[in-house]
């Protein structure tokens, strides 16, 4: 179910079914990320195996350096395997210029940051719209789609505050919403609770299940954080750029 | 909310630094209007010359003098219908010691033909045509020296020394700007009878002569025409049309000119380099929220634009005040100043309003060239790199 059929599916009682698809969303194939310190090169992956399906809530862990920020990286589209093969919602990332996997990203994913990179000029129900306004979409639906995903995470109240004006779980709240706005297959999360305390990062938490649970997302979420690991369906960790 | 308000929309981020900046580009161009301005009143005289007047000087320098009887001469010049001597007398009132204005000795009838542009009351053109002490001086420098017609005055000469005595016989005004009215004008004649009296070899000579002629478009022809007829002469001229005959005035200030000329530029280059440097700290501030734009699917060009945005918007909201102020701090306080004061040389000072476009298309022009390499580095950005800083 997309955001913006949730205000249609908020308004009747029944709950909406949860997307079931157990089709792989992403397939990593002997995935390796190397990166040059200087002209010294440092394998940060190592040919990783993954596969993730549509409609699970996964979190990595494991210790600094292990790489998770990095295999997030990739399978976000923001950097590119050094060798391997990796397909990300029928996209094969490795073969795409970084002008199609803007286009791609903007298309199929949201992102929930641990600092929560508000434009602070903006309201949030502007701050929300910020991906639409790469769309074709009129002025008018935009604005309807991303009150809409304010109302999802809660804050329709606060739509028209600056970041400035909202407490830290609120503004996460409000990236939460911006990552939902465009309708995207998967969302990453980077420790997204990692500046909040335990009763924000429940609420963070919470709302991420329910995304899973009711709107059918695939969730990928890194963490440090052993309680928030807990609320995903799976926990993966990684050590020296290696499953284990 | 459009794409292009997320710039314009930063520029209120850090008010304080933006209003800064702001103030510093509106004092860069306010600078630049008040130079441009001089520099356009100061070459004025040359943009408003008569196009239907020929001067004629001596043809090795301005300051050597032409035998008297080359004006009679002039005006039997095919083309030249009338021709007026002048010569600079060069004085001072000593109750104002530090008032510079122009003194000129002319002949009366001559000169108001020539010079048609000189208004002046039938009555006191009359009077300045009685009197041989008479002078005509012009309403701006009335004013300054708090003189009216009937003021005794008595002048120190600084290149004929003594005290010269003279009446204010008429104040004049000037229907086009081709003439100065802050100019002391009086008679040859009461010049040449004391030069007679005291330095008879210097007698019968004048500065320069200037002829109306009958066709502006043989300006150059007749110029020609003039300087052939003295070529065998002992003393040889140099004609030219007023307008060239202005220039070859300002040719003598054009290091001047050519120093303020330099000044405006490098004042707006300064300006272009604060802002530059304003622009270059919010992106540097801001990349951490450039890489999650970039992350959510905005292009490296998007970025460039929100940066060059801001840039623009605070080279207008500058360019706006500075051209505000200029004004009424140049056309009312600086402007005024110099016509009162120094109106010899500044006879007219308003802002040209070509200059007020220019000033104003430069701050936007150089608000994006000040944006041009931040906007590049926030282009450039790496995503995950800007993502890292921070987080």
């Amino acid at each position: 179910m997309s955001t913006a059929e949730a205000q249609s599916a908020e308004a009747s009682s029944a709950p909406p079914p949860a997307t079931a698809t157990k089709q792989p969303l992403i397939e990593c194939d002997k995935v390796s990320k190397t990166y040059y310190r200087g002209k010294e090169p440092v394998q940060v992956l190592k040919e990783l195996d993954l596969t993730i399906e549509t409609g699970a809530f996964e979190a990595l862990m494991g210790p600094s350096g292990s790489g998770k920020s990095t295999l997030l990286n990739l399978i976000a589209g923001l950097d590119k395997p050094s060798s391997g093969t990796l397909r990300v919602a029928d996209a094969d990332l490795g073969s795409m210029s970084e002008g199609q996997r803007a286009h791609w990203r903007a298309q199929n994913i949201g992102f929930v940051f641990q600092t929560y990179n508000l434009m602070p000029v903006l309201s949030a129900v502007e701050n929300v719209e910020l991906p639409l306004l790469l769309t074709k979409l009129p002025s008018a639906e935009r604005r309807k789609r991303a009150q809409t995903a304010l109302r999802v995470v809660g804050l329709e109240e606060r739509m028209n505050h600056l970041p400035r004006e909202l407490s830290g779980g609120q503004e996460q709240r409000v990236t939460i919403a911006r990552a939902i706005v465009t309708d995207p297959r998967l969302i990453v999360a980077d420790e997204p609770t990692g500046d909040l305390d335990r009763e924000n990062a429940d609420e963070i938490l919470n709302l991420l299940v329910k995304l899973n649970e009711e709107f059918g997302k695939t969730i990928i979420m890194v963490t440090h954080d052993p309680a928030a690991a807990e609320r995903a369906s799976r926990v993966r960790r990684l050590d020296k750029g290696a499953l284990i | 909310m459009r794409l292009s308000a997320i710039g314009v929309r930063n520029v209120l981020r850090n008010r304080f630094r933006t209003v800064l900046t702001a103030l510093g580009v509106a004092v860069a161009i306010l600078a630049f209007v008040m130079l441009r301005t001089i520099l356009s009143a100061w070459t004025a005289a040359v943009d408003h010359a008569a196009k239907d007047r020929v001067g004629t000087r001596h043809k090795v320098s301005m300051i050597l003098p032409l035998p008297g009887r080359y004006v009679a001469e002039v005006e039997q010049i095919p083309g030249v219908e009338k021709a007026a001597p002048a010569s600079w007398f060069g004085a001072k009132d000593p109750k104002h010691e530090q008032e510079f204005f122009a003194t000129i000795a002319v002949e009366a009838d001559s000169f108001l033909s020539v010079y048609d542009e000189v208004k002046v009351a039938p009555d006191a053109r009359e009077a300045w045509m009685q009197n041989r002490r008479g002078a005509l001086v012009g309403d701006v420098l009335a004013k300054k020296l708090g003189w009216k017609v009937g003021d005794r005055v008595t002048l120190q000469g600084t290149i004929y020394p003594g005290d010269w005595e003279f009446e204010i016989s008429g104040i004049y005004t000037a229907t086009r700007r081709s003439i100065d009215r802050s100019t002391f004008w009086f008679h040859y004649d009461y010049l040449n009878e004391w030069l007679k009296d005291r330095t008879p070899a210097q007698a019968d000579q004048v500065g320069w002569i200037v002829s109306r002629i009958d066709d502006p478009s043989q300006a150059a022809a007749i110029s020609k025409r003039i300087d052939q007829h003295f070529d065998s002469r002992d003393v040889q001229t140099l004609s030219m049309s007023e307008r060239a005959l202005n220039t070859s005035f300002l040719g003598m200030i054009s290091a001047i000119l050519s120093a303020l000329d330099i000044v405006s530029v490098v004042i707006l280059l300064i300006m272009t380099l604060i802002l530059g440097n304003t622009i270059a700290m919010g992106v540097r501030e801001r990349t951490n929220e450039y890489g999650v734009l970039r992350a959510i699917g905005f292009l490296p060009k998007h970025l460039a634009l929100f940066v060059l945005g801001e840039s623009i918007a605070i080279g207008a909201i500058g360019g706006l005040l500075g051209v505000l102020a200029a004004y009424p701090l140049i056309e009312q306080g600086l402007g005024r100043f110099l016509e009162e004061n120094m109106g010899g040389f500044f006879p007219y000072v308003r802002i040209p309003p070509t200059t007020i476009g220019v000033a104003f298309g430069l701050a936007l022009l150089l608000g994006a060239l000040a944006a041009g390499f931040p906007a590049y580095r926030a282009s450039k950005l790496d995503i995950v790199d800007s993502l890292r800083k921070v987080g």
